[in-house]
């Protein structure tokens, strides 16, 4: 049975690994400079900690030792692989997990199962259909797959009164078809086992290759970012390279909060990728910066500041494309990391269909004229902070066939007013004028003149969100990537003074290219200029459209994403610097530059503006106006 | 640390208190960063103060210590304790904010040290001089819950530490969970409700900055926990009190579930098992804590438990490793 010798592969080709199994790798063409990990296969018991070397003798344990018969149960309720599956990993959930790993939906039979274990009573009569009647236990719970892939060993059930095929002529052939489509599920569940290995493998060799080699500089700087502490510590060298330094501000970010935060990001490309199949069935993809929409998997694993891991999971847009059924995906990215990217794609299997280059997308040379769609995550901090778009932009010209997809297909920029007078005395200039009797104005200087990235309460921001940058990405060119624009906001409240601004922005994913000459309106999957991505993944019915795909970056119910806003806080000094300057104009309300109080309903209205600094090209200069354009002031993001 | 009240009002008082120690004395702050101590200090009648900091927060430093009118009373250093020349020979007075997560993580005690070595005169005080890691055994109930809002300071991938990370089971179709097993557990850090401790605290260790060696930074200690009730024990928990024992009235300060919120909050180390304890009972406990011999900035930590009952049933006998990287 092809499962079966599947199977057994799986297992004899797979133990501690030594250098035997890396040639068969190197067959292929894989020079795997890593892999040195010592892994014994090992199959644990259901029922308590002791581990096999196989599922036979472990079953044997379990029977002799717990009185649990798990062939007998499996008889007993006529399990199919996957009743054995799920039976398993009932074991498991009932056996091992404490309850902090249980759903609260599992647990409900737990307590029992496990009070019988621990007391040494019998268990398998406490188990039904019904106990393990739960999709959710098909999902590996442990290290389990030695005993799962172990299943395929033990003896066939025998079916009471089963029918074997040519015993009645009309049901033979039924029967042969269900025999058949039985073989074709094992078949399909092995492949599915062989993936799994693969990246258990893979993931196994990182954490390896990890705790064997973390280089002190790598956690110097992690140390640097660790709690802000302003202590002596040995620094991390500083860094010329341009790319080196962008994959080090990543590292910058606090990287159990970006955990939490960033599955709306995957989640938007992997929903986009997996609900348009037909869109990427059959065509040629190019992955833009593959490196940084991996990093959903990078903060999946622990503490993986250091580039080294961090590494080790690129290629995830390639690989969703792949598996949507892209024919050719080409991954391209400039920093050492697609390097690993080819490695993650190996081990998934995909190597035949995603090709990746290393190298600026602007040098290399792809191995097609045209490609149909293109992918990227390229936002960044108030979207265009070391944004990769203009990459994006340039491959759009050179490589995007006529009437080709770009995903995401649109991004809208956003500006509010916040107030919140409680957290600019705990974060302002006064928190800092009087520190147990001292003078530490020096530390609020600055505050200012930069971008705060963080988030900020929905409820802190006091007037209407207002739409200033639409950047429709077919005809976007590098050129609308420094721009002014107006904007226009309603005071909900009453406040004292406008604090600042907040800044964020919302990506939509459209899968409807502009066609040569067709009606913008007409499109029914078109982005208005003032879409809200909350609002326009609905349908004219107020339900959720499942062709559309967009996430918001904002402060408003949705979940957060790494992106935060961007808060640009008002110089409270502003009006007095001005002064002078001021009452030469005639507008008598601009000598009135104490008073900032603003009424409810009141306009705040001016414009934004976002340059590149002039000191810095990697910086970003955010400019805005209000009160009619009489106040302005500048922060920079660097 | 401006931020955290508990902290820096206690330095402040053991500083500003205890001028009697402070009057003419010369007195080297390690790791200064704002200079906040430094200044204290001068205010306490130092005849000088030396800050030192590796870190450009110096600079800052330096224009605040200019506005508060102590530049001619404070000398600030940037660079490393081990490679810079001080001012003078020797000082009489030690003050450092030191301490890191779990005491021992990322801690700047060695540094402490060494200047303690050098530059300290015979006699010569050192602001705090003494620290003690306390453990508790905690149930864990509605904890996990709190987590799932996850204010886990640290990335954690085990996912007996946070529900929020049963994700390693399906990571967008590909299954994750060998993590779970070939991870070595991560602390985490995080405030514990003085309520859910099932034991009574424990002292492992006390930590003397006058005679203690950086060989003392890496200890194995046996120690035992008294349950207090009948109940569930999930995880253990760290924490560490602060003393000032040269004051004339002696300041301490507890980072412990029991009192007020510091920065440092608490460590919770997870435990495989769920123990099963009645009231009286003792979990015997042994703690092994190193600097990992690759990195000596990441911590390893070991903690055996053994539960002896009456009844076999609830007899655990265990041992789980940790790394703080």
């Amino acid at each position: 049975m092809a499962t079966l010798s599947k199977s057994d592969r799986l297992v004899t080709d797979n133990p501690p690994s030594d250098s035997e199994s890396d040639d068969s790798r190197d067959d292929e063409g894989w020079k795997d400079v890593e892999e040195d990990e010592e892994e014994t296969p090992e199959v644990i018991s259901l029922l308590d900690d002791r581990v096999f070397p196989d599922v036979i003798s472990m079953l044997a344990h379990c029977k002799e030792k717990h009185n649990f018969d798990f062939l007998a149960v499996r008889q007993k309720l006529q399990l199919d692989f996957h009743g054995c599956v799920k039976l398993v990993n009932f074991n498991f959930f009932c056996v091992h997990l404490t309850p902090l790993r249980q759903k609260p939906m599992l647990s409900a039979n737990i307590p029992s199962v496990r009070q019988r274990v621990h007391e040494g009573l019998p268990v398998s009569e406490n188990i039904s259909l019904a106990n393990i009647d739960d999709d959710a236990y098909l999902k590996p719970v442990l290290d389990d797959d030695a005993v799962i892939i172990g299943l395929f060993d033990l003896p066939e059930l025998s079916v009471p009164g089963a029918i074997q095929p040519g015993q009645d002529g009309d049901n033979a052939a039924l029967v042969n078809d269900l025999l058949k489509r039985n073989t074709e599920l094992q078949e399909q569940l092995a492949s599915v086992m062989l993936q799994h290995e693969n990246y258990r493998a893979a993931v196994s060799k990182t954490l390896d290759a990890r705790w064997g080699e973390t280089g002190a500089d790598d956690n110097a700087k992690i140390a640097d970012d660790a709690a802000g502490k302003g202590k002596a510590k040995d620094g991390a060298d500083e860094k010329e390279d341009e790319s080196k330094y962008y994959w080090e501000s990543y590292a910058g970010v606090d990287i159990h909060e970006t955990m939490l935060k960033d599955t709306v990001r995957t989640d938007a490309y992997r929903d986009f990728i997996y609900n348009n199949k037909h869109l990427f069935a059959g065509k040629t993809v190019l992955d833009i910066g593959c490196g940084t929409g991996m990093y959903y998997f990078i903060l999946r694993l622990p503490s993986l500041a250091s580039p080294p891991i961090t590494n080790n999971f690129k290629g995830i847009l390639s690989m969703f494309c792949a598996r949507a059924g892209a024919a050719r995906v080409i991954a391209v990215d400039a920093s050492d990391i697609i390097l690993k990217a080819r490695e993650n794609i190996y081990r998934a299997g995909l190597v035949d269909t995603i090709t990746t280059l290393h190298g600026k997308m602007e040098e290399v040379t792809l191995p097609v004229d045209q490609v149909d769609i293109i992918v990227s995550e390229w936002m960044g901090y108030c979207l265009l902070f070391e944004a990769m778009l203009p990459s994006v932009l340039y491959a759009r010209d050179k490589y995007l066939a006529p009437g080709g997809l770009m995903v995401p297909s649109h991004t809208n920029m956003w500006v509010a007013p916040v107030s919140d007078p409680v957290w600019v005395s705990e974060n302002g200039e006064t928190f800092w004028a009087d520190v147990y009797g001292f003078d530490m104005s020096a530390m609020a200087k600055g505050i200012y003149d930069e971008v705060r990235v963080l988030h900020w309460p929905g409820d802190k921001v006091c007037g209407t969100s207002s739409a200033f940058k639409m950047l429709d990405l077919y005809t976007t060119s590098a050129a609308d990537l420094s721009f002014t624009a107006p904007y226009v906001s309603k005071l909900s409240q009453d406040v004292d003074a406008l604090d600042g601004f907040l800044i964020w922005f919302d990506t939509f994913f459209s899968p409807t290219a502009p066609s040569a000459g067709q009606n913008k309106e007409l499109d029914k999957h078109g982005v208005p200029d003032d879409a809200i991505a909350t609002e326009w993944i609905l349908d004219s019915h107020g339900k959720r459209d499942q062709d559309r795909v967009a996430f918001t970056t904002g402060p408003f119910g949705g979940a957060e994403t790494h992106w935060k806003q961007g808060l640009l806080l008002c110089d409270p000094h502003l009006g007095e610097k001005k002064e002078g300057e001021k009452s030469k104009e005639d507008d008598g309300n601009a000598t009135e530059t104490k008073t900032q109080q603003k009424k409810k309903d009141e306009e705040v209205r001016g414009e934004i503006t976002f340059s590149v600094a002039e000191d810095n090209a990697r910086a970003l200069v955010i400019k805005a106006t209000w009160d009619a354009g009489k106040t302005q002031q500048s922060w920079a993001l660097r | 640390m401006l931020k955290d009240e508990v902290r820096t009002r206690s330095y402040m008082n053991a500083i500003v208190q205890n001028k009697h120690l402070f009057k003419d004395k010369v007195v080297l702050d390690v790791g200064c960063g704002t200079a906040i101590l430094s200044m204290f200090a001068v205010k306490a009648g130092a005849k000088h103060v030396i800050g030192v900091d590796m870190s450009t927060i110096i600079f800052k430093a330096k224009e605040i210590v200019k506005v508060n009118r102590m530049e001619d009373k404070i000398t600030l250093i940037q660079g490393k304790m081990e490679e810079i020349e001080l001012p003078f020979p020797k000082v009489d007075i030690i003050i450092s904010e030191w301490m890191g997560y779990f005491l021992l993580y990322e801690s700047m005690l060695d540094t402490v040290l060494y200047a303690r070595d050098k530059y300290l005169e015979k006699d010569g005080l050192i602001f705090p001089d003494k620290a003690t890691i306390f453990v508790c055994g905690i149930e864990d109930g509605d904890y996990k819950d709190e987590k799932i809002g996850c204010k886990c300071h640290k990335p954690v991938f085990n996912a007996n530490t946070c529900s929020q990370h049963l994700v390693w089971d399906n990571v967008y179709g590909f299954d994750y969970s060998p993590l779970k097993e070939t991870a070595l557990s991560e602390p985490l850090v995080d405030t514990v409700e003085v309520k859910a401790a099932v034991t009574d605290p424990a002292s492992v260790i006390t930590l003397d900055l006058y005679t203690c060696t950086t060989a003392d930074l890496a200890f194995s200690i046996p120690f035992s926990l008294k349950c207090r009730r009948d109940d569930f024990v999930h995880a253990l928990v760290a924490w560490f009190d602060i003393d000032f024992t040269a004051c004339h009235k002696p300041i301490r300060f507890s980072t412990g579930p029991h009192t007020k919120y510091t920065h440092w909050k608490q460590t919770v180390f997870y435990i495989k098992e769920v123990l099963t304890v009645q009231q009286d009972e003792e979990i015997t406990c042994n703690l092994v804590v190193k600097p990992n011999e690759k990195n000596r900035r990441d911590l390893d930590i070991e903690i055996d438990y053994k539960l002896e009952t009456q009844d076999p049933n609830r007899q655990a006998n265990g041992s789980c490793t940790y790394k703080m990287c």
